[in-house]
Order: C-alpha cells, then structure tokens, then sequence
C-alpha cells in the first residue's frame, strides 16, 4: 500500500536485528562470568532449595507428601522449599544525546556502554529468576527469554528515537513499594534537578541504585588550546582561549559534583557507583549486581 | 623604471603595498585562528570557569609568517617583475622600431627576433603604437615605415620577416624616416646588424636622425660576434684559396668551412684560423682536383648568413676542354688515337668534350686542344681566334698533318717539314727534355729522365723566340711554344699526343703539364657579351638556395662584373641548368667592418641577455599553492580534519600544488615545442614484424582481436619461422599503415566509418602490397557482398568500404596460394565454420601475388583468442578442437601468404609442369 514507508521500516527492523544479537550476546557473556548469588526470601514457598519438612495436614496434597521422609518415622511430612519470589526490578538508562559521546575512537559511547550494563543486567537478573521491566517502557515487569529479546529491542530502538523515553531524567513514573530501580547514565544535570526527579521514587520507598558512567575526557579534560564548547543537549557553547588553564578547576566542580549525587543517593539510602567508558564493563556490573543481591538480602 | 640588478618591475608603485606587511603582521597576531569546536557533554561544568592565567591565545608566529610570505608574494606578483628584462624605455609616444635585416643579421636572427618580440611586448603592455622600419631594401616594395599601428599587428609583420641577401640600405632608411612625421616622445630602437654598409658616417647619421626622434637605443652584437664573410676562393696552379673575412680582428678565431656537392653532401670540411688581431684569414683547400670540382658551395660551418656562403660554378669547378682530333676516332686502335691519352689525362680535372672547333664553341669553354689538326677554315680560325682573346686556352698538338699544312693560328711560325731525331737515317739520338725555363709556366715539373722525342716540328728563328718558350729539348730546340693573345693563350706542342713521335705523352709529365695549361684558361669562356641570365636559385639570407622570386630579374654580364647584388639580382645561380653562373654576395660586400660613428648619449644593448624571464605567473602560482597549505593549516587548527582525513588532504594538496607547478612550467614555457609522438609508434611497429589489427573503436571488439593475434603469434612462434612481436592495434585515422604487412580488421556494426583522409591512406596502402582482412565475424555472410544480402556486419562492412579501392572479388579457388603457402587447406574456418572467403579475382601481376582485400565472416579472431594462460577463450561453432586447429592453419597460411608472396604458387602449378614435362 504504502510500499516505500513499509519497506523503509522492514529495513530498520532488519537492521536492528542485526545489531541485536551481538548486543544481546555480548550482555549475556558479561552476565555469565558473574557469580549468582544467593537470594532465597528465606520463607517458605514455591522454589527449588530446600527449606523444611512440616507434619502433614489435611487439606495438603497428596502429592507433596515426601514418602521418603515419612517412612522413616509414623507421621507423615510434607516437604517445603524455600519460597524464591521473584522480585521486580525496574531499570533506566539514560538515552539523551549527551550519552552519544565518546573522546576517542577507541572508546565506546557512554550510551553503548550504558545500553550494554543494562541489557546485561537485565539477562543476569532474568537469569536469577526477578522479573525485570524497563522504566519509562509501560511494559509490566516479566522474565524469559522472550522478554529479554524485547527488552534489547526497546533499548536499540530507544537510541534511534523509539518507546522509551530520552530525557537525561528518568521518568516519574508509579512504581510499586520496595520496588527495585537501577538508573544508569551520566548524571550531569544540576544537582537540584536529579534530586528533585530521584525524591519521587526514593519517597515511594523504592530502593534505588545509582550508576555514573563517564567517559575519560569528562573526567580529565584532557584538552589543549583554544577550544569552543559546545552542549550536546543545545546546553549552549562557551569558548575557553586556554583549556589546559582551566583543567584543575573543572575536575574540581566535577569532584563536586559526583560527591553531591553520592550525598543524594546516601540521604534516600540508595546505592551510588561510578564507571568510565575506558574501564571493563564486568567489574562495573558485578558490583550492580552484589548491590542489587545485598539489597534484596536486606 | 624600477630595476634590482636584472630583475624589473612593470608596476613598481604596487610594492608600496610591501609597507602593508607590518600591519598585517600586527593584525594577525591580533586575531587567532578560529578555535576549534568541540562537543562536550559535561559542558555545564565548563560554563563561567575562570581561566587562573588570563594570556589569550595568539595566532602561531610560524603561520604569521607563512600568511605575510603569502601577502608578499601576491603584492611581488602584482608588481609584475621580469626577470633579465631589457631597459625599459621610457617616453609614450611611438615606438620606432629600425631593423637592420640584412644579411649580416642572418647569423643571429633568432636572438634578433627574440629582442624584438621583447620590445613589442613592452610596447604592447604600455599600449603605444609599433612602427617598423627594415632597413634592406626589399624587392618590390619600396622604402617606407610601418605603421604606427598595434604592437599585435607589428608582431604579425615582425614574424614573416627575414634577413635579406643583401645588404643594409641606410641612406633609403633615413629618406623614408624623414618621409614621415613623427609626434613628441617617439622612441627608437634600432636592431642593428653590428655592420657598416654604405659611406662611412651613414650609420652615425642614422643614429642621429633616430637620436632627435627622442631617445635611441641601439642593440647590436658584441664585434666579436659579428657576421663572418667568405669571399670566393682564389683558384691557382697548386689548388684553390679560401679567403674570409670578419669585422673585428681581437683575438684568434677558429671556424670550419664545409665544402659541399652537388647534393649537399660534404666533400671536406676545412678549419681556418684568422690570426689574433687579423681580419682576414685564408686557407689553401688541400683537395684532389677530382674532388675539387664537385664542390659547388663553400659555406662557414654554424654561421648562416648569405655571406658565409659561397656557390662555386662551371668557372671554378671544372674546365670544360674541348678535344678535336685531326684524324678520325679510330675505335680499333684505341692506343693509337690521337686523343686517347689526351683524354686519360684530362679527364680528372676537366670535363671533356669532342667535336669539331665550330660545334665545341657553341658552348663555354676553357680550354681546347687541337690534336695534329691541319690547316683550319677561315671562319674556324676567326671563332678561335677571338675565343682566345676572351680568354680560352688552345693547345694544339703537332703531327703529320700539322707538319704538312700549317695555318697561322701557332703560336710561333713553322718550318715546313717536321725534324726526324734518331732514326734510321740520322746520326742524333732522340732528345731528351731540358728543365723548365724560369719563366715558363711550367718551371718546377720534375723532367723524368726517360722522355724522348723522336721526331718534332721546328719553329723559324725569330727574336722572341725563347720568350715564347715554355720547354725545349737538350738540345735547345722548343717543344712547347706559347704566345698570349688577349686574355688568353694558345699553346703548341711541337711533338704529338700519342706516341707516335715522342713518348712523352705515355709519362706522368704529360699530365702535369696539361694541368698547369688548363690552369692557366679563364674558365669557361665564350658567352656572348650582352646575354640575360635568367635567375635560376637564389639564396635568401639565410644562404640556402630557394626558387627564385618574381623580383629577381636576368642578368647579364655587367652585373657580374660590378656586383649589382640587391633584390633585382639576389645571389644565387644565374643561367640554364647546364651553363650556370655564381653570383655571389661577397661580388659586392668585399669586407666587413664594425657599425662605429653613432653619436654620443645612445643606450646600448647587446643580444646576449636572452629571453627575460615574466615571474608574475610563478609568483601568483606560489601564492597559490601557500594558500592552500594555509588552508589546510587553517582547517587542522579548528579540528576539522580527523587524522585520517589529515592524510588525504595533504596528498590531495601535494597532487593540486604538482599540478599547479606544471601549470605554471606549462603557462612559463607555452612556446617550447611538442615532441613527435609518431616516432615511438613508427618504432614499435617496424622493431619487429607485428601483426595488426584496425581498432574499432568497440572495445569488446578490439580486446577480441587483440586476443585473437595474441593466440595467432604464439601459435606462429610454435610452428614457423615467423617470429612476430606482440600484436598491436592500428588507428586508421591517424597512424601510419604502412609498416604492417597485414591488417585485421574485425567489421561490426557500431564502428566509426573512415574519414575521407583515412580513405585515402587506406587505398595507399592497398595499392603498395597491404593486405587486409575483412572479418565480418557473421557467418556465411560474406557473399552478400554479390548477392547483395547479409548480415549486420556485412552491411557494415559495405558501408566501411565504399571509397576503397576494392578489386573484384572471387570465392578462393582451389588453387589458390592461400590453400597451400604452409598447411594443405581446403576450408577456412573461424569460430563458426562454412563461411567462404573471398579473395581478389586476378592476384596475378601486382603485389607478388598476394591479394590486397580478404572478405570472410567466420570470425577467424574469435578462434584465435586466447587468455593469458594460453587458454583458449571462445568455443568454435559447430565445434572442436579440430576446427580451432584449422583456423589456426589458416591464420599460418595467411601470415605466410601475406609474406612470402607467391613463393609457394609454384607448387601450385607443379601438377601442370610434372604433366608438361611427362609429354
């Protein structure tokens, strides 16, 4: 019907396909070399560890009786797992254009990098059995394989402009107590602004964890000369004659800057980490991931 | 007029703009570069951060420098400098430009016209009228200034211009600059030829009617440089004399005078030397007298000018001596005959003419011998008689005629009778001859002890005898007696020509001393007085020989004897072909001498600073090529080239800066000459027999035909004697044709037809033994020619060849060469099989044979092709290798057919003669 639209869309989708898989894999060779760790909710419940063996009471299945426990002694025992509720996490990754940087060419972009955390975050919590959603996606938390595919897909096509979101803020959005949130991006708005957009879910009493990833030139300014400026979010341009003069004062505000963002994360109890686009990405997700499995352990 | 040592601005007030310079320096330290941009994302981080040290950034000396070099050389270029350029003259009036385009100018004409083209560009770049003024005169138009008119139009004048033979008429110059008015501030420049022609103080009066117009520059060779003058040679018993000339005598000068025959081919080359501080410099020509006489022009080798040349003619070059024998030629006896050593001894240094007195007159002689001829008519005697006063030489030879029945035209009176020494009924013994008198002409010729005379005629006494005697006899008796009469003399031997009554003729004095007799004749005498001599070459001022122009007029005797040369009588041959008479520039310029008298205040040149040198486009290119590289340099500064691109655009800036030098060599040297291009082709074709295939035009065509004798050659090295380089491809249009003994030629729709001119090249080639096949390469094609029907190539090929001269065709017959000049063929095939093949009807007489024009379709190249591993490229139709064998066969046998000829039609009729020879 309309022939070129559609073939135009076909051939992104094609091209997002392509560029799928190796993300995806890519995300699940990181996943994998983190060791899963433990987290039973230490109740009674559907799983597969064994919690404990319980008198048998009417009204139970027969089918859960455990005849090798029962004919030991007279009465009969149901054996009862460990109940290893899924929990939902939601993630965020910032997919503003400033995330489109990198200083040099062998350097990934910060949102390459921020995609590849997260889209490894979600297969290894997926793995670990959470159901896991995207925030901003207006998707409900799932888990599988199928899930994680879409989730990729969202992700790739958010960076072309697709469902979700891409401000430099996350959105705000309801999301359920003790719920999990993982944001990951730059966090290079004003303070104020970050706190003000964190406090809606930190008031919720949604436990969040905060990772910073930067790129090495934001870190050192490693520039020489005179330089123009210029935002990638229409920030505006600022001309400095000199950068090398400059250097110091700017790792100083950005000190500044990161330590006023781990206030934040300490005042709502929150977990803060900080990564660069240089350093490997498996270091910076472990951590994620002790985080998050320490704050569900909680 | 702004001038640095050679180096000249025509717009010197522009380099004022030079003080600009350290402002400019001032403002670009001022102003950096533009900064580079660069995305940041932490860039709110970066807003209102105050630099500790406040030093803004500064444009980097290095491009300061680069960008005020480059301001520079644009404000040098603008200023328009020239390099060796001449004095700029000054004034604003017009430019009278005076040539002296004699021939003294010859020699160094190039350099002249180099002056001149400089002048008229100056003036053309001021814009100021041209006028010209030659100062030869010329034939046919009279003395008078060109112009004023635009420097363009005097540059058109000044290229049809050339040296005259003759030389500078001065006092008509000055006539025809009075003749004119001239405006205020009118500028002369006189291109002088360094040489003085006319009265002594002409030139300076010349200079200072030039002088008055304004100002006068002269521009003339150092006197050294001057031209050279060759006189003709003086001619004597011993050889001949070269004289030459030259204007100024300071130090020794070498020059190599080339003597030449008739067709130009050097007969010797002779170094002669003037002497340091002499003007004039000779050489005895050291020259057999065989060649000797083929010398027709004695010229000064590198120097060519009218006046280093000499044309030598019947008078110098050989004496035409008449021969009249009293008795019949006796062809028996050759050894008896009275001219028989007469003849041998005369013929290397004369030419030798027989007849009767009357019949040898009517033609110019120098000298004649009479050999034992009686009494001679009266009107014989008269002709003679006043040939000799002319100038001729007669010889004549006693004998039994003579003795009998003397006339008077001897030299002394004779006694009846002869004198008998030795015989049988004398007591004296043969006499031998005395040594030469002094005085004679004669005196120094060895006398071979072994001369006897046996018998002589005897003079009478009479008191001036022993005046007229030239050789006698021991005993004192004359044997050669002379007499002078008008310019010339007449000689008697008193003995015979052979060997009858002396052996003196059989000796080598007889040789010597009829050399030293023909030395003496003025040449060739015997022209009438008053005749017209038609101009047969003349010589232009350059010295070489052309036709002759409609304002050379006859001359006649006076003319060479005054040396009227000038444009009615230009130097050159004068005269018929066989009796042709020299007239040479130096019958009239006998000496060279410096220009000198030119009055005081005058600019003086020399044509040494050759060629000023225009570095405004040199200039403006550097500018250029900074330009870029600040460019560059710019764009790297602000960022904008990654540093992959960096490498690109350098070498894109290095290939644009070696194009921009070649434009600027190309636009400097825009005049210096293209090389030939046909040679390389003209070589690679005629190194080694090639086989050639007619491009056309259509590549998949072309790269087939290729292939196809690519394979034919390798398959002609495996099996034949034939070794033939790579095959080539032949543009019709433009490379020549004739080095190829055969032409493929592939004929498709879709190709160019030939140009009438290729046409034509074509037919040449036909008709001179090229042979060309016609591959219509569409099967079973061929005979539409006839039938008038066929497929696209064939209807091509009609059109291809209308114009050509194409011979009437006939299928090949059985007998024909082709089918056996290697391999026993019957068929032709190609790629496809079965087409016929037509040949020329009657090959018989012309091209040995071999027929011009081969007409098939069965594309004979498609089955030929091979790759370069020798593969072969196309499958045959309907197939098989032994199909591909037989186009092979037939490629051999038409290489070997195309030549050899037909070597092998014998064999063809071997049949008939086996039959012949049976019976």
């Amino acid at each position: 019907m309309i022939p070129a639209e559609s073939l135009q869309r076909r051939q992104r989708a094609e091209a997002l396909a392509a560029s799928l898989p190796p993300l995806l894999v890519a995300a699940e060779r990181i996943a994998a070399t983190v060791v899963q760790g433990v987290h039973g909710r230490r109740r009674v419940g559907p799983g597969d560890t064994f919690w404990q063996f319980r008198r048998y009471q009417p009204g139970d299945s027969r089918q859960r009786i455990d005849w090798r426990q029962s004919g030991k002694t007279d009465p009969l025992f149901v054996r009862e797992m460990e109940w290893a509720a899924a929990q939902s996490v939601w993630l965020w990754r910032d997919g503003s254009p400033s995330m489109r940087y990198r200083s040099g060419p062998n350097l990934p972009e910060k949102g390459e990098r921020a995609d590849l955390l997260t889209l490894a975050l979600i297969a290894l919590l997926m793995r670990g059995g959470e159901r896991v959603a995207l925030l901003g996606s207006g998707v409900l938390p799932a888990t599988g394989r199928a899930a994680l595919n879409r989730m990729a897909l969202l992700l790739t096509r958010a960076g072309t402009g697709g469902v979700l979101p891409v401000d430099s803020l996350p959105p705000a959005e309801h999301l359920p107590r003790h719920a999990h949130l993982v944001l990951i991006g730059d966090f290079l708005s004003p303070l104020p602004a970050l706190e003000a957009s964190l406090r809606q879910f930190a008031e919720r009493g949604v436990s969040g964890h905060l990772l910073q990833v930067l790129d090495p030139a934001e870190q050192t300014l490693p520039f020489l000369g005179r330089i123009r400026f210029a935002g990638l979010e229409a920030e505006g341009e600022t001309l400095l004659s000199r950068v090398e003069t400059v250097r110091l004062d700017y790792q100083e505000r950005l000190r500044r800057h990161c330590e006023g963002l781990a206030a934040i994360a300490r005042t709502f109890g929150w977990s803060f980490a900080a990564t660069s686009t240089d350093r490997s990405p498996q270091s910076a997700l472990l951590a994620l991931y002790l985080r998050l499995s320490a704050g569900s352990r909680r | 007029m702004g001038s640095l040592a050679s180096l000249t601005f025509t717009a010197p007030w522009l380099l004022l703009a030079l003080a600009v310079l350290p402002v400019l320096w001032w403002l670009l330290r001022l102003l950096p570069p533009a900064p580079r941009r660069l995305d940041f994302p932490a860039i709110r981080l970066l807003f209102d951060l105050k630099p500790r040290e406040e030093t803004p950034d500064r444009t980097p000396p290095w491009l300061i420098l680069l960008r005020i070099l480059l301001a520079g050389l644009v404000i040098l270029a603008l200023a328009h400098p020239l390099l060796n350029a001449i004095g700029r003259s000054g004034g604003s009036g017009p430019l009278l430009l005076v040539i002296d385009d004699s021939w003294a100018a010859a020699p160094h004409w190039p350099l002249r016209l180099a002056a001149i083209e400089q002048r008229l560009a100056e003036a053309e770049r001021s814009g100021r009228p041209v006028a010209l003024l030659g100062t030869a005169p010329r034939g046919g138009s009279p003395f008078a200034v060109a112009g004023p008119m635009s420097a363009g139009e005097a540059r058109r004048l000044v290229r049809v211009m050339a040296p005259q033979p003759w030389p500078t008429d001065r006092a008509a110059a000055l006539q025809a600059i009075d003749a004119q008015p001239w405006p205020a501030g009118a500028t002369a420049i006189w291109i002088a030829d360094g040489v003085a022609a006319g009265p002594p103080d002409l030139a300076g009066r010349l200079a200072l009617r030039l002088q008055q117009l304004g100002s006068l520059t002269v521009v003339r060779e150092a006197p050294q440089r001057l031209a050279l003058l060759q006189l003709p040679p003086t001619s004597d018993q011993t050889g001949a004399t070269l004289r030459l000339r030259r204007a100024d005598g300071a130090g020794a000068l070498s020059v190599a005078v080339r003597a030449l025959g008739e067709d130009g081919r050097l007969v010797t080359r002779q170094t002669v030397t003037f002497a340091d501080g002499a003007t004039e410099a000779s050489h005895t020509l050291d020259l057999p007298v065989e060649l000797r006489n083929r010398v027709q022009r004695l010229a000064i080798e590198g120097e060519e000018s009218a006046g280093a040349v000499v044309l030598l003619d019947e008078r110098w070059r050989q004496r035409p001596v008449g021969l009249v024998s009293g008795a019949g030629e006796n062809e028996a006896q050759p050894l008896l005959s009275d001219t028989y050593y007469l003849s041998r001894a005369l013929a290397p240094f004369g030419e030798i003419r027989r007849g009767n007195p009357l019949t040898l007159l009517q033609r110019p002689l120098a000298v004649m011998v009479l050999a034992d001829v009686g009494a001679l008519s009266a009107e014989e005697s008269q002709r003679l008689g006043t040939w000799i006063d002319g100038g001729g030489v007669l010889i004549r030879f006693a004998g039994d005629r003579l003795a009998q029945n003397a006339d008077n035209l001897l030299p002394v009176r004779l006694r009846a009778g002869d004198r008998t020494l030795g015989g049988a009924m004398s007591w004296t013994k043969p006499a031998r001859l005395a040594p030469f008198p002094d005085k004679s002409p004669l005196a120094g010729l060895a006398v071979p002890p072994d001369v006897l005379v046996q018998r002589q005629v005897l003079a009478e006494p009479e008191p001036d005898l022993a005046g007229k005697t030239w050789a006698r006899l021991t005993d004192g008796t004359p044997l050669v007696t002379a007499q002078q009469r008008g310019k010339g003399w007449l000689v008697l031997v008193h003995t015979t020509a052979n060997a009858d009554w002396s052996n003196l003729a059989l000796s080598g004095l007889f040789v010597d001393m009829l050399r030293r007799m023909t030395a003496m004749s003025q040449g060739v005498v015997g022209e009438q007085p008053g005749a017209q001599l038609p101009p047969l070459q003349v010589m232009d001022g350059f010295g070489r020989l052309e036709s002759p122009p409609p304002t050379a007029l006859p001359a006649d005797a006076t003319v060479f004897a005054d040396g009227d040369v000038g444009p009615r009588h230009p130097p050159g041959y004068y005269g018929r072909d066989n009796a042709r008479r020299a007239l040479n520039l130096s019958a009239r310029v006998t000496a060279v001498a410096p220009l000198g008298g030119l009055p005081a205040g005058i600019a003086e040149h020399g044509y040494e600073a050759a060629g000023e040198i225009d570095l405004k486009p040199w200039l403006l290119t550097a500018a250029l090529g900074l330009l870029l590289v600040d460019i560059v340099i710019a764009l790297a500064l602000r960022g904008l080239l990654s540093r992959r691109r960096v490498g690109v655009a350098t070498a894109a800036l290095v290939g644009l800066m070696v194009l921009l030098g070649a434009a600027g060599s190309a636009f400097a040297q825009s005049q210096s000459p293209k090389p030939q291009a046909g040679d390389d082709f003209a070589l690679a074709a005629t190194a080694q027999t090639r086989l050639a295939y007619v491009q056309t035009g259509v590549p998949a065509v072309d790269d087939l035909s290729h292939a196809g004798l690519v394979g034919l050659t390798l398959i002609l090295q495996q099996r034949t004697a034939v070794e033939a380089g790579s095959p080539m491809a032949v543009d019709i249009e433009q490379d020549e044709l004739a080095f190829f003994p055969l032409l493929y030629w592939p004929v498709t729709p879709g190709q160019k037809l030939p140009s009438p001119a290729a046409l034509q090249k074509l037919n040449l080639y036909l008709r001179n033994g090229g042979t060309i096949l016609f591959d219509t390469q569409d099967q079973n094609a061929a005979g539409a020619i006839a039938l008038g029907q066929g497929g696209p190539g064939t209807s091509r090929l009609r059109q291809l060849v209308h114009g050509l001269d194409i011979p009437p065709l006939v299928p090949v017959p059985q007998d024909h060469v082709l089918t056996r000049s290697f391999y026993l063929l019957q068929q032709f095939p190609g790629r496809w099989a079965g087409g016929q093949l037509w040949v020329e009807r009657n090959a018989g007489r012309i091209n040995d044979g071999v027929s011009s024009v081969l007409i098939g379709g069965n594309d004979w190249a498609g089955a030929w092709a091979v790759d370069d591993m020798g593969q072969p490229l196309y499958p045959t139709v309907p197939g098989g290798e032994r199909q591909r064998e037989m186009a092979y066969r037939f490629g051999i046998n038409l290489v070997m057919y195309a030549l050899t000829g037909n070597y092998k039609s014998d064999q063809v009729h071997v049949p008939a003669i086996l039959e012949r020879l049976g019976q």
